[in-house]
């Protein structure tokens, strides 16, 4: 392993990683050199930068397949994917952080927030458990502190507490995991790792205490059941626009390590697909059902993103390359919907104040544009055609279906319509319900103007246009196979 | 393999000196007093670490343990002025018990895994593998194999950084908030 392994193009693979750490310099020194009214201008920096970084991906850092940096990280299409998707979000987020009062003028929020973005970067494109572990950290401590940014707010800072004591505990339980994974192997490299344990020198006992225990660890960053507790909790005490980020980059990047360690890195042991497939069904069921009770959209919104870990997981027990494809075309999908949703939100609450369900009461004769976006953002998690919702739906079902899983593609139709049920009722507050006497007009900020219509957009492209999205989804699951 | 005689009496004293400050740490009822025992602990095992042929992990120890994590524990002994506390003992009467089974639970474990297995002096592991955790050996894995998960800490302590100055500069945000609410 010598010093002339480093060739230029692992440099250039590298290049959205280190254009969003310049660009976090920027954000720092621009927090001390501005003055407080022209504060706006980072959000708008972190936007832009990050529209940049993913425009010279695009034309610069196509990726190789190869694993480089003596094995850390693997510069695939699965990679590539995902960390196009984790700085799309982060862009979204910093334009609709202007709608958070506590939130809009703090550049040091917006370099954390890119420090996440980065974290997750690493966790996609991760094979090495060491560089994965760093990543998974990278990501957790910048999200414990973005839950608990608004110290002044006692939900904000229990919220970050309670992720940051969930995150702790479930991490070291998954380097637990990972200190048998090598300990049993000798490797770290997982791609190493997997022939070994293809070998059958490893008992299947151990395989299975090693499953479980870097499952506690994921299964914390993409919240199924029954690692979910902190989700709700958490969602509704941080700032909305971290809620956002966090219900969908993170638990993207915990889906993204979620396949690559299990399909690349544990290939060869399959024992865990049934128990898998059970805690799809549970995921999507309960989630769903609680989802119904709830009176507060932040909670509405946590209880719908574990029901929608569910509907992955569906695609993931399909273990095939149609499966892994419906899964990453699903996340894509969810990305953009879900931030659209939280937008919704944060906008709302901009003007409102409140995130009580019953308080979006005649939102459309207040503001009829942003009630739109919501049709379209809640239609789309719903799943209604021709959405980006309904065709990751349908992408999922068909390949739990093609892996012969009607019952769980069945399970999984019957909880749509559960959702449908829910989502609708919001809707209907939102459409049909009265106004409150002496309530004005909605005030969109300019920025959040522009991340919903890119969302929006976005739902309907992806939607109608799904083929060339599944067409990448599938070319980067080809690499796990 | 016998291990030499000097090694064997410089093990021994040290050995004692070991026992005798982790025993002082915990009998000492200052906590600053506590806190030098463990000094003096964190010391010895470093020494342990060198005679094993470690050193790279004995620096460590005396870097990251004796020095580093000491201070942030005299820090916060100070800060909290926990050299002044009286001892609350009346609500522990259970753990004493406890704490007595849990010891003789541990050394019969100790001691069984020893007399079963037999004590390997690590002399052997030490022969194959020459240089195996020099600090030159590790230097080269960091900088070669493991570079880039090095840099990639550089991010975490970074955001890390950033958030601890956020986090505790909660009054300058309070302020802030005043004085919007004031505009």
């Amino acid at each position: 392993m010598g010093i002339s392994n480093y060739q230029m193009s692992s440099v250039i693979s590298l290049l959205p990683e280190v254009g969003l750490l310049v660009l976090a310099g920027v954000v720092l020194t621009m927090d001390v050199l501005l003055k407080d009214d022209r504060k706006h201008l980072i959000a708008v920096t972190t936007a832009v930068g990050s529209l940049l970084i993913i425009l010279a991906a695009l034309m610069y850092s196509q990726p190789s397949g190869d694993l480089i940096w003596g094995g850390m990280v693997r510069d695939d299409m699965l990679a590539f994917v995902f960390r196009l998707a984790f700085i799309f979000a982060g862009g979204i987020t910093a334009m609709f952080s202007i709608g958070s009062k506590e939130l809009a003028h703090r550049g040091d929020y917006y370099a954390i927030m890119l420090g996440a973005v980065i974290g997750m970067c690493f966790m996609a494109s991760a094979a090495d458990l060491i560089m994965l572990y760093l990543a998974i950290e990278t990501t957790g401590i910048a999200g414990y502190l973005l839950a608990g940014y608004v110290r002044t707010d006692d939900r904000s800072a229990e919220a970050g507490l309670k992720y940051f004591l969930f995150g702790a505990a479930t991490s070291a339980v998954m380097l637990y995991g990972f200190s048998l994974l090598y300990g049993l192997t000798g490797e770290t490299n997982l791609g190493a790792i997997a022939p070994i344990l293809a070998s059958g020198t490893v008992s299947v006992s151990a395989i299975c205490a090693i499953v479980v225990l870097i499952l506690v660890g994921v299964g914390f960053k993409i919240a199924i059941v029954p690692f979910h507790f902190w989700a709700p909790d958490v969602y509704e005490g941080a700032p909305s626009p971290v809620t956002g980020f966090i219900s969908t980059a993170s638990k993207t990047a915990g889906f993204a390590v979620l396949l690559r360690v299990f399909i690349y890195g544990l290939a060869a042991s399959e024992y865990w697909l049934p128990a898998m497939a059970g805690l799809a069904a549970v995921t999507m069921t309960f989630g769903n059902l609680v989802a119904l009770a709830q009176t507060n959209i932040k909670r509405l919104l946590a209880y719908s993103s574990v029901a929608h870990a569910g509907y992955v997981l569906v695609a993931f027990v399909a273990y095939s390359e149609l499966g892994v494809a419906s899964a990453i075309f699903y996340l894509i999908a969810y990305v953009v919907t879900n931030l659209a949703a939280f937008g919704v939100v944060i906008v709302f609450a901009h003007t409102a104040g409140t995130d009580d369900i019953q308080q979006y009461a005649g939102m459309s004769r207040r503001s009829p544009y942003l009630a739109l976006a919501m049709l379209v953002a809640f239609l789309s998690l719903a799943g209604m055609p021709p959405l980006a919702g309904f065709f990751a739906k349908f992408y999922v079902f068909a390949a739990a279906v093609k892996a012969d899983m009607i019952w769980l593609a069945f399970v999984g139709v019957l909880n749509a319509i559960v959702g449908l049920y829910y989502y609708l009722v919001v809707l209907k507050v939102v459409y049909v319900s009265p106004a409150p006497d002496g309530v004005g007009s909605i005030d969109i900020p300019a920025t959040c103007k522009i991340a919903l219509v890119v969302l929006s957009l976005g739902i309907i492209l992806i939607g109608t246009a799904s083929s060339p999205w599944f067409n990448w989804a599938m070319k980067a699951a080809q690499d796990l196979f | 393999m016998l291990p030499n005689i000097p090694e064997l009496v410089i093990f021994l004293v040290l050995a004692v000196i070991a026992v005798a400050a982790a025993l002082g740490m915990l009998a000492s009822s200052n906590a600053i007093y506590s806190a030098l025992f463990l000094v003096v602990n964190f010391g010895v095992v470093a020494t342990f670490y060198l005679l094993l042929g470690a050193p790279f992990i004995a620096m460590a120890q005396v870097t990251v343990y004796a020095g580093a994590i000491m201070v942030l524990f005299l820090f916060v002994i100070m800060l909290l002025g926990a050299e002044q506390m009286k001892p609350t003992s009346h609500n522990l009467l259970w753990q004493k018990p406890l704490s007595i089974v849990l010891i003789i639970l541990l050394l019969s474990i100790s001691f069984y895994v020893v007399l079963g297995q037999g004590v390997s002096t690590g002399s052997d592991l030490m022969q194959n593998t020459s240089g195996y955790g020099s600090p030159s050996a590790i230097g080269t894995l960091l900088f070669q194999k493991y570079l880039f998960p090095f840099e990639a800490t550089s991010i975490l302590l970074l955001a890390a950084m950033v958030g601890a100055v956020v986090l505790t500069g909660v009054r300058k945000q309070r302020r802030r908030i005043r004085k919007s609410r004031r505009l």
